[in-house]
C-alpha cells in the first residue's frame, strides 16, 4: 500500500463517525446510577417529599384539631406514628411539617444560589481589586457564626414566617456557594474557549453567560445538596428553639420542641421529626457525594 | 499597495510581579516580549518558532489584542490596533483570528458543534438564523469535517476533528489573518499532516495570511515563507525559510537545528558533538 492511499485511508478514518455518542449529563447520571448508595438515598429523598406533598390530602385526620381524649397515643393502625400531647395525628403533621422543612430548605438554597452566583461571578469575572475587595468582605462576613447570625437576621425583620425564615437563613450562608462560584468562574476564564470568544469579539455578558456559567452548572447542583442539609438543620434548629415557625403550623424542629416536654413518657413525638430530619440529611449529603462522582470529569472513563 | 498585512514594531509585554498582603506592591517585571518587530504580508505565512515560555503566545495574544501590550506598535490592515478600543476594536476582530493548540480546551463542551461555529457570525449579527445554519454546514463542509454532525457535542469527537471545528470556528467570519498558536502540536503525527496541509489548501483558496507559532521546526518548514526565531521574549533571527534552515546565523539558531532528532544513529553521533560545542556558546 502506498503512503498516499495510507494517508488516503487514515483521512477516511479522520473523517468517520463521533468516538462517543452521549452528552455530559448523559454521562453523569449513568456514573450516578452505578452509584447504589447514592441511588438509594435519592429514592428515599424522592419518597419523603411525596410522603410530605401526599399524606395531608388523603389523611382522614385534621392534623390541627385538638381532641384530647387521643393524647399521647402510641402508633397504631389508625395513627402510624401516634398522636401528641394535644391528640393531632402525627403521621399527618409530620408531613405537614416536612412541608414546610423541605420548603423552606430549598427556598434557602435557591436564595443562596441566586446570591452565591451573582456575588461568586461577578467577583471573578472583573477580577483585580473588585475582586479582592468583594473577597474581603466575604472573609469578614464568614467569622460570623452561623446561627447567631440568622437569629439576628430574624429579629432584625422582627416577624417569623415561611418566607422571614427564607430570608434569615440564606442571608447567614451564602459565602460558601459565592467562593466556589467565583473559583470556578477564574478557572473557566482560563480555558482557550473564553480566550477563542474573545477574539471572535463576543460581548462580556454573552462569555459570561454563554461561556463561564452553563460550565458552573454542574458545581451549582452539587452544591444545591451540599447546603440543603444545613438549611434544614438551621430552620429545625431555631424551631427547637422556638426561634422559627409558630403554632399551630409545624415544622420538624417546632415538633421535636412539641416532644421535649413528654420525651422521657412518650418518646415517639420527639423521636419521630427528629428521625425525618435525620433521614432528610443523611440522604442530601449522599446525593451530594453521588453527584460530585459523577459530574466530576476526572472520574470520566474514557 | 505595498504595506504588509500585519506589521508588529518593538512590541513588548511586562507582566508586574506584585507581592503584598493587604495592597500590593510590584517588585519587579516578568519581560515576557521584549521588542519584537516583524511583518507578514498579505497571504504570507510568517512561522515564529522557540522554546516553550520564549514568549511566542505571548506575542501573538498581543499582536491579536488579546492581551494589550505594554508598549510598541501593531499595525493591521493599516490600522493602529493598540488605539483601539470596545467597539472599534471588536469590529476588527472579523479580519483576524485564532487557532488554539489544545483542540481539548479551545471548544466549549456545552455547546454543539453548529453553535460554536456560528457563535462568531450570530456575535456580528451575520445573517439570519437558518442562513448562518447554511453557512456553518458549509465551513464545516470546507475543514473536512461531516455537517451530519452538526448537533454533536465537541467531546464526542477525536483530537482532529476538533482541531478542524475550530478552524472552521477561524474561518466563519472570513477573516484576512489567521494565528495558528500551535495548531498541530497537541495531536498524533499521523493527523498533524492532516491538518497542515488542510491549513495550506485553505490559505491557497481564501487567500489567508498565516502567523504561524509552532516549536516543531519541521512543521515551521513546511509552512512558512518567512521565519522568525524567537529566544527569551526577543527574536534572535529572522529571514527567509530556507535561508534560516541552510545557514542559520545565530547561535541560538543553530542550537534549535541541533537539537531535532534524525532518525539515523550515526549522524546522531555527529549531531551529539555538535550540541555539545554549541551548549557552550548558548
Amino acid at each position: 500500500m502506498s503512503a498516499t492511499e495510507i494517508a488516503g485511508r487514515m483521512a477516511g478514518v479522520e473523517a468517520g463517525a463521533p468516538i462517543r455518542q452521549s452528552s455530559l449529563w448523559q454521562d453523569a447520571w449513568r456514573r450516578y446510577l452505578r452509584n447504589r448508595g447514592a441511588v438509594a438515598a435519592g429514592i428515599v429523598f424522592l419518597l419523603i417529599v411525596v410522603w410530605c406533598v401526599v399524606a395531608p390530602i388523603l389523611s382522614p385526620h385534621d392534623p390541627n384539631r385538638i381532641y384530647f381524649p387521643d393524647a399521647y397515643q402510641g402508633p397504631s393502625w389508625s395513627h402510624p406514628f401516634g398522636t401528641d400531647q394535644f391528640g393531632r395525628d402525627l403521621f399527618t403533621r409530620a408531613a405537614l411539617g416536612g412541608r414546610i422543612s423541605i420548603g423552606i430548605g430549598f427556598g434557602a438554597t435557591v436564595a443562596i444560589l441566586l446570591i452565591g452566583v451573582v456575588y461568586g461571578a461577578v467577583s471573578g469575572f472583573v477580577g483585580g481589586k473588585l475582586d479582592n475587595g468583594l473577597m474581603r468582605f466575604l472573609d469578614a462576613l464568614y467569622g460570623l457564626p452561623y446561627l447567631p447570625f440568622a437569629i439576628l437576621a430574624l429579629a432584625i425583620i422582627g416577624t417569623v414566617n415561611f418566607w422571614t425564615m427564607v430570608v434569615a437563613l440564606s442571608i447567614a450562608s451564602w459565602f460558601i456557594t459565592a467562593r466556589v462560584v467565583r473559583g470556578q468562574i477564574i478557572t473557566l476564564k482560563e480555558n482557550d474557549y473564553v480566550r477563542a470568544a474573545k477574539a471572535v469579539g463576543v460581548r462580556w455578558y454573552a462569555i459570561l453567560g454563554r461561556h463561564l456559567l452553563p460550565n458552573t452548572l454542574g458545581v451549582l447542583v452539587i452544591t444545591i445538596f451540599l447546603e440543603l442539609p444545613g438549611v434544614i438543620l438551621g430552620e429545625a434548629f431555631l424551631s427547637f428553639l422556638g426561634l422559627g415557625i409558630n403554632p399551630p403550623d409545624a415544622s420538624w424542629g417546632a415538633m421535636a420542641q412539641d416532644g421535649r416536654d413528654a420525651y422521657r413518657a412518650h418518646p415517639h413525638i420527639i423521636i419521630i421529626p427528629s428521625l425525618a430530619i435525620a433521614t432528610l440529611v443523611l440522604c442530601a449529603n449522599f446525593i451530594a457525594d453521588g453527584l460530585r462522582d459523577a459530574l466530576d470529569p476526572r472520574t470520566r472513563e474514557t | 499597495m505595498n504595506e504588509p498585512l500585519l506589521a508588529v514594531s518593538n512590541l513588548k509585554v511586562h507582566f508586574p510581579i506584585r507581592h503584598g498582603l493587604l495592597f500590593d506592591r510590584t517588585v519587579g517585571h516578568v519581560k515576557a516580549v521584549d521588542g519584537v518587530s516583524f511583518e507578514i504580508p498579505e497571504g504570507q505565512t510568517l512561522g515564529l518558532v522557540g522554546e516553550s515560555g520564549s514568549g511566542k503566545s505571548t506575542t501573538a495574544y498581543a499582536a491579536l489584542q488579546l492581551l494589550r501590550p505594554t508598549a510598541g506598535s501593531v499595525r493591521f490592515a493599516g490600522r493602529e490596533l493598540t488605539e483601539l478600543r470596545g467597539e472599534q476594536l471588536r469590529r476588527l476582530r472579523r479580519e483576524m483570528q485564532i487557532v488554539f493548540q489544545d483542540p481539548y480546551a479551545s471548544l466549549n463542551p456545552r455547546m454543539t458543534v453548529g453553535r460554536i461555529v456560528a457563535e462568531p457570525l450570530q456575535t456580528h449579527g451575520i445573517g439570519t438564523r437558518r442562513s448562518r445554519r447554511a453557512a456553518v454546514g458549509t465551513l464545516l463542509e470546507l475543514v473536512g469535517f461531516d455537517p451530519a454532525y452538526t448537533n454533536r457535542y465537541p467531546h464526542e469527537f477525536s483530537g482532529g476533528q476538533r482541531q478542524r471545528i475550530g478552524i472552521a470556528r477561524a474561518l466563519a467570519l472570513n477573516p484576512k489573518l489567521i494565528v495558528c498558536d500551535e495548531p498541530v502540536s497537541a495531536l498524533d503525527v499521523s493527523i498533524q499532516a492532516q491538518i497542515l496541509n488542510l491549513l495550506k489548501d485553505l490559505q491557497r483558496e481564501l487567500g489567508l495570511t498565516y502567523l504561524f507559532i509552532a516549536h516543531d521546526l519541521a512543521v515551521v518548514r513546511s509552512m512558512s515563507d518567512t521565519i522568525a526565531v524567537m529566544h527569551e521574549g526577543v527574536i534572535v533571527e529572522q529571514g527567509p525559510a530556507e535561508r534560516v534552515y541552510t545557514r542559520p546565523e545565530s547561535d541560538y539558531t543553530r542550537a534549535l537545528l541541533a537539537a531535532v532528532p534524525v532518525p539515523d544513529p550515526e549522524r546522531m553521533q555527529e549531531r551529539k558533538a555538535e550540541r555539545r560545542r554549541l551548549a557552550a556558546t548558548v
